[in-house]
Order: structure tokens, then C-alpha cells, then sequence
């Protein structure tokens, strides 16, 4: 995404983008099964590096990007900390019950959050759009009336959000009461819903004039494919992930392998 | 001309995708709300997570195809990840999931019945997809009995309200701007008046 910050543009935004979000879709499940906690560490420490070295933003930027993040850490590890079942009490306080079992399992969500949101986080950070969807056309063969369609969406965005300027000034001057949740909501859902359809409409009748439903062979404008940074890409996250289950089954931080 | 394609046509891709896009910012705003309720405690976040299916409910009740509600939820998703979801990637697969049941609740009726208790249905779907995903991800069955209760009955009640009903009354009244003509020139109404 586009936002008007001052940014280095890092090896990583040359890299193929459907190579990476397959690479990084595929690191995600491989999360999802580390069960160690060690590894996992690991894992987000590695990806918080590259997250911080590697995106090309900022340190003020990146601190804002990543605050939510941490938010999510502290939250998803503290409910489970708090109110998970185990047999080792540590504390006990009305309905909280903190055990060894649940506070380590709790640790090991909240880095396995970490680490799913930073390889998120990674890819919107150094993926632009329309090479995304460019590469979607031409490596994963996704239909031109479904990428164009997406890319056309995008760029409607800017406009959907004067509109939402424009209705919060009309209410203010018309005095329209601002409560009711419900209300409000519907004061400022429906005229933005059904402008942006009726927009969406005619511009699909002018997109299919033009033939980008069309389901034959066409060329691009930009062609995608593949580079010495493609390469990298793979050789860096295959070590990442190497380097993390060597140092964590080695030379563990705690002496639980599986929080299971 | 233009040969007939199968599947959807552009017009109807184009429309569902802005519609998602629309539900797309909520849902990245609607991450932060969900964060602060969460700090709340007891689960009362879980009621507000019913919003993060309502893309696939709307899309389906406004176009009426097959396929729109499980795009509706993969195009919010993704245009949730490429602002910066605070979950990242995750979104984008929850969001696959949750689309792919709702559809299957759609397509068991055979998109054919546009009305609260199949939204609903579609919703209890979505929010089935999600619960399997926080199965692997969270280890959610390692809550306490009680808790996990409490947990499992706020996620579908919030979701049969947000998804199920506001999506309804939110298609309605956009039926009343006259949107949907485009798909649904003449209703049934139309063809009875003929018939008198």
C-alpha cells in the first residue's frame, strides 16, 4: 500500500510477489505446527530483525506499525496465561488461575501471533499493489476480470474516503444528531455502499466494453518474472527458519519442548 | 459482442469487490475496537467478531450469485492485509475459510433463499471456519470449560447479529436506493401485476 512515507525500497520489493506470498503463506502453516517454544522465539526474533532491517521504513514508522502488534502479543498471551487450564498452580485469584502449563502455552500463542502478524506485516510492507496483481495474472494465472476488477477497487478507495468527508460536513451542517450507533452507522453506510456500487457498475460496463472480461490470451503492460532476488528470497527464509530450529532445539531458552 | 462467460460476469466481480473493500477498512478498523472491548475481559470482544464475516452475507444478499460470498470475504481480507492488519497474514486465510463456509451454507440452499435465518445459517458457518482456524493457531480447546462456553456463545450470537441481521436490514435499505435494479430489473411483484 501506498503511503506517502519516505521509504528506502529493499531488495525485497524486487522479489517476485507471488513467489513471496506463496513463500510466506507457506511459513505461516509451518508456524502454525511449531509447538516448541524455543523455535518459535526464535522465529520472531528473526522475522522482528527482518521486519525492522529489511522493509526499508523509518524506525518512528515502524515503532507505529508495530504497537498493535504488540498490543495483540500482550493480549492473546495474557487470556490464555490467565484463564487456561493446567495442574502446576502458580496463582490463584477468583476466576484467574495462572498455571505453569497455562502461562508457557500462553507465552507460545503470543509469540505465534507475533510471528504470523510480522509475515503479514512484511509482505503489505514491501509488495505495491498492481506489480501484486500483475504477478497474480501472469505466475498464478488468476483471471484478468478478477485482478483488473481488484486493482480497479483499489483505486476507488481515495474517492470513497472524500465521500465520507462530504457526508460527515452534509450532517454537520444540516445538524443531524450524532447518536445512536446504529443510526449513525446507517447514516453512513447506505450513501456510501450504494454510491460505490452504482460507481462499480458503470465502470464495469466501460471495463467490459474494453474487453478485460475478455477470457482469451492478452499481454500486459508490465511483465513479471523471475530474478536473482526471487533467489534470496527462498535462500533467506529457508535459512531463517533453519538457523531458528537448529538454536532452539540446541540451546533452548527454557527446558519445555512442547507446550502441548 | 461479448461470448457468454460462466461464472460471474465483470460487472458482478467489480461490484462485490468494492462492496468488500468498503468492509475491508471496517475490518481493519474494527481490529483495534476488538483489541480495546478485549482488554474488557470475559469475552465480550467475541461479540463484536461477528463483523468480520458481514462482507460475505451483504455481497450475497445484494448479487445473489453463486461465488460472491466466499469473493466478497477473500477480497475485505485481503484489502484488510494490504492496509496492515495487525493479525497479517492470517486474515487473508481466515478470510478463505470463513468465505469458503458461508458459501457452502449459501449453496446448501441453493441460492435460492435471501432471507435472516439463511444469513444467519451463512454467518454460523463463517464463524464455524474461524473457530477451526483458532483451533490449530490458539490451542482455544485448552480453555477452562466454563470459559470456553462463554467464549463459543458470544462469537455466534454477535455473529447471527452483525452478520446475520444488521446485514439483512443493511441490504434492505439499500434496496431501497435502487442499487440493485442493475441485477434484478423486474421482481416477482412486478410479474404478479402483470398477472392480475
Amino acid at each position: 500500500m501506498n503511503w506517502d512515507i519516505q521509504r528506502r525500497e529493499t531488495w525485497l520489493y524486487e522479489a517476485n510477489p507471488s513467489l513471496k506470498l506463496i513463500v510466506l503463506v507457506m511459513l505461516f502453516f509451518a508456524v502454525l505446527f511449531i509447538h516448541n517454544p524455543n523455535v518459535l522465539i526464535n522465529v520472531s526474533l528473526a522475522l522482528f530483525v527482518l521486519f525492522c532491517f529489511g522493509t526499508g521504513y523509518p524506525a518512528n514508522v515502524l515503532f507505529w506499525l508495530f504497537l498493535p502488534f504488540f498490543l495483540v502479543f500482550v493480549s492473546t498471551a495474557s487470556s490464555m496465561m490467565m484463564f487456561g487450564e493446567g495442574t502446576t498452580t502458580w496463582f490463584r485469584w477468583g476466576l484467574i488461575h495462572v498455571t505453569a502449563e497455562s502461562f508457557w502455552r500462553g507465552v507460545h500463542i503470543g509469540f505465534r501471533a507475533l510471528a504470523l502478524g510480522l509475515l503479514g506485516l512484511i509482505f503489505s510492507l514491501t509488495t505495491r499493489p498492481v506489480p501484486l496483481f500483475y504477478s497474480l495474472m501472469q505466475q498464478l494465472r488468476l483471471k484478468p476480470k478478477y485482478a483488473y476488477s481488484f486493482l480497479a477497487a483499489v483505486r476507488l478507495l481515495p474517492i470513497m474516503l472524500e465521500e465520507f468527508q462530504a457526508i460527515r460536513y452534509a450532517l454537520t451542517v444540516r445538524g443531524v444528531p450524532n447518536k445512536g450507533v446504529l443510526s449513525k452507522m446507517k447514516r453512513y453506510a447506505i450513501p456510501l455502499l450504494s454510491q460505490s456500487i452504482r460507481r462499480a457498475q458503470r465502470i464495469a460496463v466501460a471495463m467490459e466494453a474494453k474487453q478485460f472480461s475478455g477470457s482469451g490470451r492478452r499481454t500486459f503492460y508490465y511483465e513479471i518474472g523471475f530474478g536473482k532476488y526471487d533467489i534470496w528470497l527462498v535462500a533467506l527464509f529457508a535459512a531463517l527458519m533453519f538457523a531458528a530450529y537448529y538454536v532452539g532445539v540446541h540451546y533452548p531458552y527454557i527446558s519445555i519442548s512442547d507446550v502441548r | 459482442m461479448e461470448v457468454k462467460t460462466k461464472g460471474l460476469k465483470l460487472a458482478d466481480i467489480l461490484t462485490t469487490i468494492v462492496i468488500a473493500i468498503v468492509f475491508g477498512i471496517i475490518y481493519k478498523l474494527w481490529a483495534p475496537l476488538y483489541s480495546a472491548v478485549g482488554a474488557v475481559g470475559f469475552h465480550l470482544d467475541q461479540l463484536i467478531y461477528g463483523m468480520w464475516f458481514i462482507a460475505s452475507s451483504l455481497a450475497y444478499l445484494l448479487i445473489r450469485k453463486p461465488g460472491v460470498a466466499l469473493l466478497a470475504e477473500i477480497a475485505a481480507s485481503s484489502g484488510e492485509l494490504i492496509m496492515g492488519s495487525q493479525w497479517g497474514l492470517e486474515v487473508l486465510i481466515y478470510g478463505v475459510v470463513q468465505g469458503l463456509f458461508a458459501e457452502l451454507v449459501f449453496a446448501a440452499f441453493r441460492y435460492r433463499r435471501f432471507d435472516v435465518f439463511v444469513v444467519s445459517l451463512g454467518a454460523v458457518g463463517a464463524t464455524i471456519g474461524s473457530l477451526i482456524m483458532d483451533f490449530y493457531k490458539g490451542y482455544i480447546e485448552a480453555l477452562a470449560p466454563w470459559n470456553m462456553a462463554l467464549f463459543l456463545l458470544a462469537r455466534f450470537i454477535g455473529a447471527i447479529l452483525i452478520s446475520g441481521v444488521l446485514a439483512v436490514s443493511l441490504a434492505k435499505a439499500l434496496e431501497k436506493t435502487g442499487v440493485t435494479q442493475m441485477w434484478r430489473p423486474a421482481s416477482k411483484d412486478d410479474y404478479d401485476a402483470l398477472n392480475r
